[in-house]
C-alpha cells in the first residue's frame, strides 16, 4: 500500500535480522567446535587449548577409535540402532493399537481409560520403586529388552496420535463396520493407511527418544556389550581412567588421545540425527503444534 | 449397570483386546511402581522384598522435621533452576518467535528456524560432552580468555558458576523448540487486524505491544502454568548429563530427582530414597491439581486436563 514502514519499524527489522542470526550461529557454533576439536592432533589441543580451526588437520582419533578396544564403536552403534527400530516398532503399535480405541466415540470407558494413561504424568512411585520393581520382580538388567521396554508407551505421544485418529470421518469407519470388518481390521485396512503422516511423526519422537537414551544402560545395564552408543560417551566422558584402560589393550603402543576421543565420539553420536534432520524436521514441528494443543 | 458393564466388554471386545498391550505397559511400569512406593514406609532389605521387609511406619520421612541439609539444597535447587528454565525460557521463546516472524527472506528464515530447533535433537550426554569441549581447562572459552589476555578460569571447579550456566543451557536447548508453538499461535492470529494497524500508522512495536503479545496471553498462560505445576520435577537427564560423577559440582546443581538417584547409590538406603521420591511425588500431583484449578478459572472452565 501507500504507507512507507517507519523508520523505527526499519530499525526493528534490523534488530530482528542480526538476532535471529546470531541466535542461529550460537546453536551451531559450540557444534562446530566439537567438530574441530575432533579432527585436531591431540598433542597440540593439550598444549595449546581447543580451537574452532585445527591447527593441524588430523584423523588420528578417529583411527584410533576404530582400531581401539574390539570394535566398540561398531558394536555399540550396531545396538544403538537395534534398540532404536526395535523400540520404535513397539512403541509404534503398542500405542496406535491403544490411541484407536481412545479415538472411538462408541468405546464407553474410553475416557477413563484416557484418565488412566494420563495420571501416570501428573503422579508416580519415583525413581526408587520403579528400579526395584524392574530389577527385582521382571528382572530386567542388563537384557536386550531393558533397553527400550520401559519407555514403551508416552502418554503426549499417546495423546497426539488419538487426536489424529479422532479426526478421522466416523462414517468411514461404520461404513466399513456395515460391511462386517472387525475393529482390528478397520485399524490396519483403514485407519493406519489414511494416518500415514501420524504414524511417521509419532515414530520420529519414538525414533528420537530411543537413539538418544542413556538412561536405561545407566540404571538397568552393567555388562558392556550391551551399552548403547549415548551410553559409551557417557562413561567415556565420566571416566578416562577406564577408556584408556579399556581401549589401549588393542592398540597397545599407541598413547590414548583422551581429549580428542571425547569430541569424536561425541561427533559419532550425533551424525546419524544430522544425516536425517534435514528430512525429519518438519514432522517434529507437525507434533509439537498438535501436541501443545491438545496435549 | 453390571450387564452394562459386560455388554460393553462384549460388543467392543476387539477394542479393547487391542488396548491391552499398552494397558499392561502402564500397570506395569506406572501402577506397579506406585504400590512399590510402600517401600517407604518400611526399612527395606533385599532378602525380605518390598512387601516383607519390616514396616517403620513413618521412620524414613524424618528429614521432613529434622530438615536434611542434603534434601532441603536439593529442593530449593530445583525451584530456583525451574523457576529460572521457566522465566528465561519464556523471554527466549517468545523473543525468538517474534524475531522470526518478523522476518521475509525465506531462506534466511528457514536456515534460522533449523539451526536453532536444532539443540533440542541432541541428548544431555552429547550437551554434557559440548559443554566440556567449552568449559574444559583447556576448553574453548579458556583459550579465548587466553586469547584476550585474561585470566583462565577453572570451570568444573568453580561450583558458583553452575546455575548460571544451567540455565543457559537449558535456554539454548528450548528456545527453538518453543518458539515453534508461539509461532503457529502468531501464524494462527487474524493478518487483516495487524494491517488495519499498520493502514492506522500503528508501529511494529505498537503492534506487539498491543496486539501480538495480548493475543498471546492465553497460549503463555496455558504453557507456563503447565511448566509451573512441574516446579517439583528436576530434569535428571540434564543434571546428570553435564555434571556426570563430578562431586564438587554436584551439590550446586543438585535437583530432588538427581538427589534421589545419588541416595540409592551412595547409602543403599532405598527406603530414605523412596519416601524423598514419594514426598516429591505428593507435592507435584497437589500443585498440579491447584495450577489445574487456577487454569479452569483463568481459562473459563477448561483446564490443563
Amino acid at each position: 500500500m501507500g504507507i512507507k514502514s517507519s523508520a523505527s519499524d526499519q530499525w526493528f527489522k534490523v534488530l530482528a535480522y542480526c538476532s535471529v542470526g546470531a541466535a542461529a550461529i550460537l546453536c551451531l557454533l559450540p557444534l562446530l567446535i566439537t567438530l574441530a576439536v575432533s579432527f585436531s592432533n591431540e598433542s597440540l589441543v593439550v598444549r595449546h587449548g581447543y580451537k574452532l580451526i585445527p591447527e593441524q588437520f588430523s584423523t588420528e582419533t578417529y583411527d584410533f577409535i576404530l582400531r581401539s578396544g574390539n570394535n566398540w564403536l561398531l558394536r555399540s552403534y550396531g545396538l544403538s540402532a537395534l534398540v532404536t527400530l526395535a523400540g520404535t516398532a513397539a512403541s509404534l503399535a503398542a500405542t496406535s493399537l491403544l490411541a484407536y480405541g481412545l479415538a472411538l466415540k462408541t468405546v464407553r470407558y474410553r475416557q477413563g481409560i484416557s484418565f488412566f494413561c494420563y495420571f501416570t504424568m501428573l503422579f508416580s512411585g519415583g525413581l526408587v520403586p520403579w528400579y526395584i520393581v524392574c530389577v527385582n520382580f521382571y528382572h530386567l538388567s542388563n537384557a536386550f529388552i531393558s533397553l527400550f521396554l520401559p519407555y514403551l508407551v508416552s502418554v503426549f505421544l499417546l495423546l497426539v496420535l488419538k487426536s489424529f485418529f479422532s479426526s478421522i470421518p466416523e462414517s468411514l469407519i461404520e461404513s466399513a463396520r456395515l460391511d462386517g470388518a472387525s475393529d482390528f481390521t478397520i485399524y490396519t485396512r483403514i485407519v493406519l493407511p489414511v494416518s500415514q503422516t501420524a504414524m511417521v511423526t509419532v515414530g520420529l519422537f519414538y525414533g528420537l527418544q530411543y537413539w538418544n537414551d542413556w538412561f536405561l544402560p545407566l540404571m538397568l545395564v552393567t555388562d558392556s556389550n550391551l551399552y548403547t552408543i549415548q551410553y559409551k560417551l557417557y562413561t567415556i566422558l565420566s571416566n578416562t581412567q577406564g577408556l584408556s584402560a579399556g581401549m589401549a589393550q588393542a592398540a597397545a603402543g599407541t598413547k590414548v588421545p583422551t581429549e580428542t576421543v571425547k569430541m569424536a565420539t561425541t561427533v559419532l553420536t550425533v551424525v546419524p540425527i544430522m544425516c536425517v534432520y534435514p528430512f525429519v524436521q518438519r514432522y517434529f514441528v507437525k507434533g509439537l503444534t498438535i501436541g501443545a494443543v491438545k496435549g | 449397570m453390571k450387564t452394562g458393564f459386560f455388554h460393553e466388554l462384549r460388543k467392543n471386545r476387539v477394542v479393547y483386546a487391542m488396548m491391552i498391550p499398552a494397558l499392561a505397559y502402564f500397570v506395569m511400569f506406572c501402577y506397579v511402581p506406585m504400590a512399590g512406593a510402600y517401600m517407604a514406609f518400611v526399612e527395606f532389605n533385599g532378602r525380605d522384598g518390598v512387601f516383607g521387609s519390616p514396616f517403620v511406619g513413618l521412620k524414613n520421612f524424618k528429614f521432613l522435621v529434622t530438615g536434611g541439609e542434603q534434601v532441603f539444597n536439593a529442593v530449593l535447587n530445583t525451584l530456583y533452576l525451574n523457576a529460572m528454565f521457566i522465566l528465561c525460557g519464556l523471554v527466549a521463546q517468545i523473543g525468538t518467535a517474534l524475531f522470526i516472524n518478523e522476518i521475509d527472506g525465506k531462506h534466511f528464515k528457514k536456515a534460522s528456524q533449523s539451526l536453532m530447533f536444532l539443540p533440542y535433537f541432541l541428548s544431555w550426554v552429547v550437551i554434557g560432552a559440548i559443554v566440556y569441549c567449552l568449559l574444559a581447562n583447556r576448553g574453548f572459552v579458556n583459550t579465548m580468555l587466553t586469547g584476550l589476555g585474561l585470566q583462565t578460569v577453572k570451570w568444573y571447579a568453580s561450583p558458583q558458576y553452575w546455575k548460571t550456566i544451567m540455565i543457559l543451557v537449558n535456554v539454548w536447548k528450548f528456545a527453538g523448540y518453543g518458539s515453534v508453538i508461539y509461532l503457529a499461535a502468531i501464524a494462527g492470529m487474524d493478518m487483516a487486524i495487524f494491517e488495519a494497524a499498520r493502514v492506522d500508522g500503528v508501529n511494529k512495536i505498537g503492534q506487539i505491544r498491543y496486539m501480538t503479545l495480548p493475543l498471546l496471553k492465553p497460549t503463555v498462560v496455558i504453557l507456563t502454568l503447565m511448566s509451573v505445576g512441574r516446579i517439583f520435577f528436576g530434569d535428571f537427564g540434564m543434571t546428570i548429563g553435564i555434571v556426570r560423577d563430578n562431586g564438587l559440582l554436584i551439590p550446586a546443581v543438585e535437583v530432588i530427582d538427581s538427589y534421589v538417584y545419588h541416595a540409592m547409590l551412595t547409602s543403599k538406603d532405598f527406603s530414605f530414597s523412596t519416601a524423598v521420591g514419594l514426598c516429591q511425588s505428593v507435592l507435584g500431583l497437589g500443585l498440579i491439581l491447584g495450577v489445574n484449578h487456577l487454569a479452569k478459572r483463568i481459562n473459563d472452565g477448561e483446564g490443563l486436563f
